[in-house]
């Protein structure tokens, strides 16, 4: 890492931009952010401000029988289902609108939003809320696989309790499998994970100039603009929705929001009064999404030289008790299903189901981190099991450009793994180690590779998305940029700067930026998906090209540009065939480990990450990325066990559910290498994902790899190592 | 909400704790978390509180004789940094949280907590240490493992005060303390041990040992230790696996969302087996 | 409710409230001082880090009535010192800064262990900041923050 961090004075001065986009410049926000200045949802003031708390479920499943209600003093108030207006919608148009702004008649999982308790005093508001009696009559309520497979109690959602199921295909499977003279099975688990982003979920809703306008911790203005509308049944134009400076999101802040907004404009619809829902932590643990648990069963049959000739996978995600986006994680679950490998006969079942849990939603990486994982033991199963040494295992079957994914599609990307594997082995001395390690029952090391497909899955971002940006000449010399992606934490504003700044010839802090409102910015989309830098910023690299061509028209030239697939990649919704994704970006891991045979706590020694995303649009920028989402990924294969009992998460304080400190993991030696991508700025493409896919399975092979027996489950706790060595 | 008193010393302390009752709060950082409520609103104590740790008669750490005196808000950065606090329990209040939890921290609050899963409270039970405790004109001197009850509980009478820990100092040759925790650093403990030993004309002469977090209080059993003392380095070894089989009856560990009862016990197994090797084996 | 003073950032300030108001709440609410940030509320995170009596704590479990009498200096207290502007600048080139609602916690810490050790080793600093969790950076671009302050701001501390 070191040698690549600029130590020039120059750096934190804002230079003109270098020729080649990849040299760091300072961050725009870094010092704003680092002393304290910028303000984040909590920090605003408003006058006569209003403070909410929910009344929630403390059931998994059961009717509501009644609520007994105490007096409120004046000025506070207790705002339900009832109080939507005529016209409006008791849900929250996500993905999908199952999810109810209020519980009305039952209760789907703890936590559920029963009412809005608010008012100027928050003790009083409190007072009030313990005061609420909410008589319930018990349903027999499902938390598991099993549960809901078996329709535990009733089904939850239709008639069988599936959210969404699809079927992959390529090749044929029935007939390979006959031919294969070896089978290797396994089931692969992984758990739930707790976001933490450090600053909890806030909103403030509030009634301006005759308007409803949130100032929301968000990662997507325009969708929670999109649920407040058909909430309280108006136009999406009578609606504003401020972006407030967003202290880390992962996914966490992408339809969560909408849960909190909703609520709130049907209070501030009926008061008019400005009203704020910050989480305490213990709240924001308990009663937000978490990654979907997934369950992974993989068959694979090999012929006699050890090549890979049918695959048969069976996919579960716990999606909780409303849909959301969890088709759409599903799916890249499975497209993501055989990782890095030419499979020439496979097919892939996957089935999302809905329990009595708080429902599962977006978390960096979107289902590609459950599907990776599951391939990559396997893998590491299967070279176990032939006695073949794991990376050669994996190489023989990569995937090569041109062959088929198992979307029926070619692989359109200058796969570069080879040239990885050599580079990882060379810094982190992979290969020795393994010897070395053979017959030490202490230390082991672990390979992963992934790639993660950019941008939306499919067609979404020209069928649904269609994003567009905007550019204006601004006075001075300036340009303005006008987007609906957000920074939170990732470097956009950065990013996009200098991209925009590259073709304008301009410095990049001539490019004005603010953080979106949806009154001002058009719809460039969500902020998710690894598409902020790849898919947003082409479109903000095109839209500077125009804004250069009319520069000389003056102050207030504009230019847009809209989103437009490129007609080589073609993609059929209803079947999922085609090119799933336009582009991808590619990693390899390596994690090395100490295990302490007293104890059976893992030490992390060393870690190693190349990736190719395309160019850098920053380094200093994606080195943050790297080491982040690699942490935040070793933390999800250790330390973040989050369980649940009867419906709850056991986890609910930050003393409880563990992230990784400064002190749990080393340095992480990370390196890129150059690919570019022609519908990338500059050759850029998305990153953001595919730094957290490859450790988890890195760290789980290290484990096994010490301890001398497979691992089928992350996190990887000292106390299942413990059985496994029983 | 409560009444809050803040006193001017040590005396004035010990009235209004005679007279109210009050709950004394020194670093706070257990009793802020345990009341805690809506930001922005008050905690939701129930007794009234007083403030104990600006109380400068007792921030402080001073060797007398062959004893460690650790006054009664002595921090417990303080207790790390002092030269003469043993090993062990440095090696304890070092494993506790992070920097800014214990500069504001006090040893006395740990105590007071009486959490099973205190790592102080580990080794204190180790090392023998005294509990201080006055009232207006009077005081009384109790070993830990006495003051402490149960889960949350202590015999620190209404009307008293902890004003001094005192730990003897015995300059032991081998020690050990050892934290299990959920992470690496600023974690909870899932288990903790202490193991203090030495010998004396080839036999062991004393020792203590200690189990956090696997019970309602920190296990020590004086009885299985005392069938340790006289024993020689080969004696040891050889009755290794019947100490084993002893301890395995006096620790209980229960499931919660920490760790399982499994695991703790088998852990706080394998920490004594290791730390009787050592012992065994030590020159 | 009571009188309560202590100085903060340099001034002595008098806050009415009741004693068991957490110092984080005074700061944020009666003071303004929003850069100390609340991340967990139960000692856990270091967002709400502020210097009391030269050494780092956490606001969130301090109750005003401890604070009396003491000296309290926030992220505004030391953001415009040469000290401060040493630790953001370095913060800027190594790239520590991501969402940066940990950050002006980390300045804190930063600031208190120069105090004590001019020039910290790389475990000395990640034991250092192990109070301050970080979701974004995991913390190699911080610790090299630390570094680059603490070679810059070798006269400083």
């Amino acid at each position: 890492m070191g040698s690549n961090i600029a130590l020039k004075e120059d750096d934190i001065k804002g230079v003109k931009m270098a020729a080649k986009i990849s040299i760091p410049v300072l961050r725009i926000d870094a010092r704003e952010k680092a002393g304290g200045w910028t303000h984040y949802i909590a920090d605003y003031e408003f006058d006569n401000l209003q403070h909410g708390r929910f009344l929630r479920s403390e059931r998994a499943r059961a009717k509501i029988i009644e609520i007994r209600k105490p007096d409120f003093p004046e000025g506070y108030y207790y705002i339900d289902a009832s109080d939507i207006p005529p016209g409006g919608k008791n849900n929250i148009q996500m993905i999908k609108d199952d999810w109810r702004v209020f519980a009305d008649g039952d209760v789907r999982y703890i936590g559920e939003t029963i009412a809005l308790i608010l008012g100027p005093e928050k003790q009083i508001v409190l007072d009030l809320l313990n005061q609420i009696e909410v008589v319930y009559e018990d349903l027999v309520p499902s938390f598991t696989f099993q549960d809901a497979l078996s329709c535990k109690g009733g089904a939850i959602h239709g008639t069988d309790n599936i959210f969404a199921e699809f079927l992959l295909n390529i090749g044929d499977v029935d007939n390979a499998f006959p031919g294969a003279v070896r089978v290797v099975e396994g089931v692969y688990e992984t758990g739930f994970q707790e976001h933490l982003y450090m600053e909890t979920q806030g909103i403030v809703a509030t009634w301006e100039d005759e308007k409803i306008t949130l100032y929301a911790s968000s990662q997507c203005p325009f969708y929670i603009r999109k649920s407040v509308a058909g909430t309280l049944g108006v136009p999406l134009g009578d609606i504003r929705v401020k972006q407030a400076a967003t202290g880390g999101a992962f996914g966490g802040k992408e339809h969560f929001p909408d849960v909190i907004a909703t609520p709130l404009a049907v209070a501030v619809n009926k008061i008019k009064k400005p009203v704020a829902m910050i989480f305490d932590r213990i709240e924001d643990i308990s009663f937000t999404c978490k990654r979907h648990p997934g369950r992974i069963s993989i068959k694979t049959g090999l012929d006699r030289d050890n090549n890979i000739v049918a695959m048969e996978i069976d996919t579960l995600v716990n999606g909780g008790a409303y849909e959301s986006s969890t088709p759409i994680v599903l799916q890249r679950a499975i497209i993501h299903g055989l990782g890095v490998y030419r499979i020439p006969n496979a097919r892939i079942h996957g089935r999302a189901v809905a329990t009595n849990t708080f429902p599962s939603d977006a978390y960096r990486g979107f289902g590609a981190p459950q599907g990776l994982f599951a391939i990559e033991m396997h893998m590491s199963h299967i070279a176990d099991e032939i006695g073949m040494p794991v990376s050669q295992f994996k190489r023989k079957h990569f995937i090569k450009t041109g062959d088929i994914t198992i979307t029926n599609a070619k692989m359109h990307d200058d796969v570069k793994l080879p040239g990885m594997l050599a580079k990882i082995e060379e810094m982190s001395d992979y290969s020795e180690k393994v010897k070395k390690y053979e017959d030490d029952p202490l230390r082991g090391i672990g390979l992963s590779f992934v790639n993660h497909g950019g941008g939306f899955t499919g067609n979404g971002e020209q069928a649904v998305i269609k994003g567009v940006v905007k550019m204006k000449r601004l006075e001075d010399g300036k340009a303005g940029l006008y987007v609906s992606v957000v920074e939170m934490g990732q470097g956009l504003q950065t990013a996009l700067r200098k991209i925009a700044s590259k073709e304008l010839e301009l410095d990049y802090l001539d490019i004005v930026y603010d953080n979106p409102d949806t009154d001002i910015v058009p719809d460039s989309g969500p902020t998710c998906a690894s598409r902020s830098t790849m898919v947003v910023g082409f479109l903000v690299q095109e839209c500077a090209k125009k804004l250069k061509i009319k520069w000389d028209e003056g102050v207030g030239a504009e230019a847009e540009h809209v989103y437009t697939h490129p007609e080589e990649f073609v993609w059929e919704q209803e079947t999922l065939q085609g090119d799933a994704y336009p582009s991808y970006g590619w990693g390899v891991n390596v994690v090395e480990v100490e295990l302490d045979p007293f104890t059976y706590e893992v030490k992390t020694t060393g870690v190693w990450a190349v990736w190719d995303v395309g160019v850098t649009i920053d380094e200093t920028i994606m080195q943050g990325q790297s080491s982040g989402g690699v942490i935040q990924a070793l933390g999800y294969a250790s330390i973040e066990k989050c369980e649940l009992k009867n419906g709850a998460f056991m986890q609910r304080t930050m003393a409880d559910y563990t992230i990784p400190t400064s002190l749990d993991f080393p340095e992480v030696h990370t390196v890129f290498i150059d690919n570019p991508y022609k519908y990338g700025p500059s050759g850029a493409k998305g990153a953001g994902e595919l730094v957290f896919d490859a450790a988890p399975p890195a760290y789980a092979e290290a484990v096994q790899n010490a301890i001398g027996k497979r691992i089928y489950e992350i996190p990887v706790t000292p106390e299942m190592i413990m059985e496994a060595l029983r | 909400m409560v009444d809050s008193y803040r006193p001017k010393d040590l005396k004035d302390a010990l009235r209004i704790r005679g007279e109210y009752g009050s709950t004394p709060l020194a670093g706070g950082t257990d009793l802020m978390v345990r009341y805690q409520s809506w930001a922005g609103t008050l905690p939701l104590f129930t007794n009234s509180v007083m403030f104990v740790g600006h109380l400068h008669e007792l921030k402080y750490i001073k060797k007398i004789e062959n004893s460690l005196e650790v006054g009664g808000t002595a921090t417990l950065s303080m207790v790390a940094d002092h030269p003469d606090t043993p090993r062990v329990l440095r090696d304890a209040v070092l494993s506790i949280a992070a920097p800014a939890l214990r500069n504001n921290a006090t040893l006395t609050g740990n105590i007071c907590n009486a959490s099973p899963a205190g790592d102080s409270v580990c080794a204190l039970y180790a090392l023998d240490a005294l509990i201080r405790l006055e009232k207006n004109g009077s005081s009384r001197e109790l070993p830990v493992v006495e003051f402490i009850t149960g889960p949350g509980r202590t015999l620190l009478g209404k009307d008293e005060l902890v004003t001094a820990i005192t730990i003897p100092l015995k300059n032991s040759s081998i020690d050990n303390f050892t934290k299990v925790g959920t992470r690496r650093a600023n974690a909870l403990s899932k288990l903790s041990f202490t193991g203090i030993a030495d010998y004396k004309n080839g036999r062991i002469d004393s020792i203590a040992l200690t189990f956090g977090a696997v019970g309602p209080t920190v296990v020590r059993s004086v009885e299985l230790e005392k069938k340790l003392l006289g024993l020689s380095r080969a004696e040891l070894k050889a009755g290794k696996e019947s100490i084993l089989s002893d301890y395995s009856t006096v620790i209980v560990p229960i499931d919660d969302q920490r760790s399982t009862a499994v695991y703790r016990k088998k852990v706080a197994l394998n920490l004594l087996d290791k730390f009787i090797n050592e012992v065994a084996d030590y020159e | 409710m009571k009188e309560i003073k202590f100085v903060l950032n340099g001034k002595e300030v008098s806050v009415k409230a009741d004693p068991l108001k957490r110092l984080l709440d005074v700061l944020r609410e009666d003071k303004k001082m929003t850069g100390v940030k609340e991340g967990c509320g139960e000692g856990e995170c270091g967002a709400c880090a502020v210097l009391k009596d030269g050494v780092l704590v956490n606001s969130c479990m301090i109750p005003l009535g401890a604070a009396e009498g003491s000296e309290i200096i926030t992220p505004e207290g030391i953001r415009d010192t040469e000290k401060g502007k040493c630790i953001i600048d370095a913060f800027g080139t190594a790239g520590a800064v991501q969402c940066g609602f940990c950050t002006p916690g980390m300045m804190m810490a930063t600031d208190a262990l120069l105090t004590q050790n001019k020039k910290p080793s790389v475990d000395e600093i990640r034991e250092a900041l192990s109070g301050n969790l970080c979701r974004c950076t995991g913390y190699d671009l911080i610790v090299k923050g630390v570094q680059i302050a603490s070679e810059r701001g070798k006269d400083l501390w």
